[in-house]
């Protein structure tokens, strides 16, 4: 990691850790300062960066977190099953605006079928949903057309909601830039990396500005400047009132996010996450 | 309408980009139209709108499979399940119709004498029928190679079937043959009544077929319940 990776991935610790947008900017400025002009490696001079972001959160604080609104996803009982096994049972989640909740647990435990269930793309065997206000979605994988552009896909996407093309663009170009994608290229959804092309789909779930985003492990494939950038977006729409559920394997997250689901039946794992809801008994 | 309109164009511009299959379809109906061409000239334009047929339901297979994992997404956006299914239908209509055009032109340059009418409403039949024929095939069977081997099986009996059989009327195309009769062999206005509403009928089936498919599939499931944000 050089020293700008570095800076940015501060800026993003930073921000993931509330603290105030001002405070964040001089405090990067000066760590700049100070790397341009004495030099070195700024993990021998600083440390790494969210042990730094952390000692100065000590010191200067948090700016207070919005309080959360009003529920906007409210999963309850959801069961299902695929023949004879149970993959969900009774699983339980309840969303507020500007909230982010973490869906975990074992590999083949229905995270992403009750991700599906929540999407309305599958019904459950038992349960119900209730969204207040528009749903986005973002699929593991797939979910872009190979032949199309990424400006195309915008267009597409923004046709739905009655967004007129040049808007739709611009807007699209706006969101995967906050990924650190420069969108407007002339490449087909099928000649993008796989990360970039999960960017993509990262960017037309969050297109429609929804109330409601669900995220079915998006980041794979990303860098780790770009894993960074993303995490630093979902705190940015999570302040903005967005509810936030992302299926993720990658607990050291945990940490920034509001809620946990764990789905992993409780014998498999004598583990449990803080703020806990629902999941199997 | 700028829904569909929107899918219509986004359906044109992925098929026009698969450079490869466009060849393909170019290449099946002439295929199918020199290799009679020594024999009858009525087997040759008939092998004709069969190919023609066959290539437009392949690209409308390919085009609804490949549009499988997107469309839930599209319904989220906001398009309801007909703007998906008529606005593909349009593309796959507007591919199938240009394609027409060389095979239109062909016989005339190859100094054919029929009519030519008759041609042009024939092939329009067979695009009419391969594009909900292939998007129906591509909505019941997810994977490709099933729904291609379907396809085959189909226009292997379509070749093969005696036309004036009572089965020959439940075949897709057979309302182009019919058609391809009256053009080339002066037949009786008869074929052309005949064909005519049997294409009109089997496209509308199949039509309805679609969206009898994707209605279910894309439908809004009873266990959600959508608030107005409060």
């Amino acid at each position: 990691m050089n020293a700008d990776d570095w800076l940015r991935t501060l800026t993003a610790e930073l921000h993931q850790r509330r603290v105030a947008a001002d405070a964040a900017r001089h405090v990067v400025a000066e760590a700049a300062t100070h790397l341009r002009e004495g030099g070195g490696d700024p993990w021998v001079v600083f440390g790494p960066p969210q042990q730094y972001a952390g000692a100065v959160v000590e010191s200067i604080g948090t700016a207070p977190g919005p309080r959360p609104g009003p529920v906007r996803l409210h999963a309850a009982g959801i069961t299902k099953r695929y023949g004879r096994r149970t993959v969900l049972r009774d699983a339980t989640l309840t969303v507020r605006a500007g909230q982010i909740a973490a869906v975990v647990g074992a590999n083949g435990c229905g995270k992403s079928t009750f991700l599906r269930i929540c999407a309305g793309l599958m019904s459950p065997d038992a349960g119900e949903v209730t969204v207040s206000g528009r749903l986005g979605y973002c699929p593991q994988s797939g979910g872009t057309a190979d032949f199309l552009l990424a400006d195309e896909h915008f267009v597409l996407v923004g046709a739905g909601q009655g967004v007129a093309r040049g808007p739709a663009r611009r807007a699209g170009r706006a969101a995967a830039r906050q990924l650190g994608w420069e969108a407007g290229g002339d490449v087909q959804a099928r000649h993008l990396s796989g990360g970039t092309r999960q960017k993509l789909n990262l960017t037309m779930s969050t297109l429609s500005a929804p109330d409601v985003l669900l995220l079915d492990e998006p980041y794979q494939g990303f860098d780790q400047g770009t894993y960074v950038n993303f995490w630093d977006q979902l705190s940015r729409l999570r302040d903005a009132g967005t509810a936030i559920v992302v299926v993720t394997h990658l607990l050291n997250q945990l940490d920034r996010v509001d809620i946990v689901l764990d789905l992993t039946p409780a014998h498999e794992t004598g583990w449990h996450a803080p703020g806990i809801q629902g999941g199997r008994p | 309408m700028n829904r569909l309109v929107t899918v219509a164009e986004m359906t044109l511009r992925e098929l026009l980009r698969r450079r490869g299959v466009l060849l393909l379809l170019l290449l099946m109906p002439l295929t199918f139209y020199l290799i009679r061409r020594d024999a009858y000239l009525g087997q040759s334009v008939r092998s004709l709108l069969l190919g023609v047929g066959w290539a437009v339901s392949t690209a409308a297979l390919f085009a609804t499979t490949a549009a499988r994992e997107l469309e839930p997404r599209l319904r989220l956006a906001g398009y309801r399940p007909h703007h998906l299914y008529l606005g593909r239908m349009l593309g796959l209509w507007t591919v199938g119709l240009v394609i027409s055009v060389p095979f239109f032109l062909l016989p005339i340059i190859d100094g054919a004498d029929l009519r030519y009418g008759g041609l042009a409403a024939a092939l329009l039949c067979s695009v009419a029928v391969a594009a909900p024929f292939g998007m129906l095939i591509g909505a019941l069977l997810p994977r490709e190679l099933e729904g291609t081997l379907l396809l085959l099986t189909v226009v292997t009996v379509q070749m093969l079937i005696d036309p004036a059989g009572s089965g020959a009327r439940l075949t897709p195309f057979w309302s182009s043959r019919e058609i391809a009769t009256w053009t080339v062999d002066n037949t009786d206005q008869g074929y052309l009544s005949r064909g005519l509403l049997h294409g009109l009928v089997v496209t509308a089936l199949l039509a309805l077929g679609v969206a009898a498919v994707a209605s279910v599939r894309l439908r809004r499931r009873r266990h959600l319940r959508h608030l107005p944000v409060g």
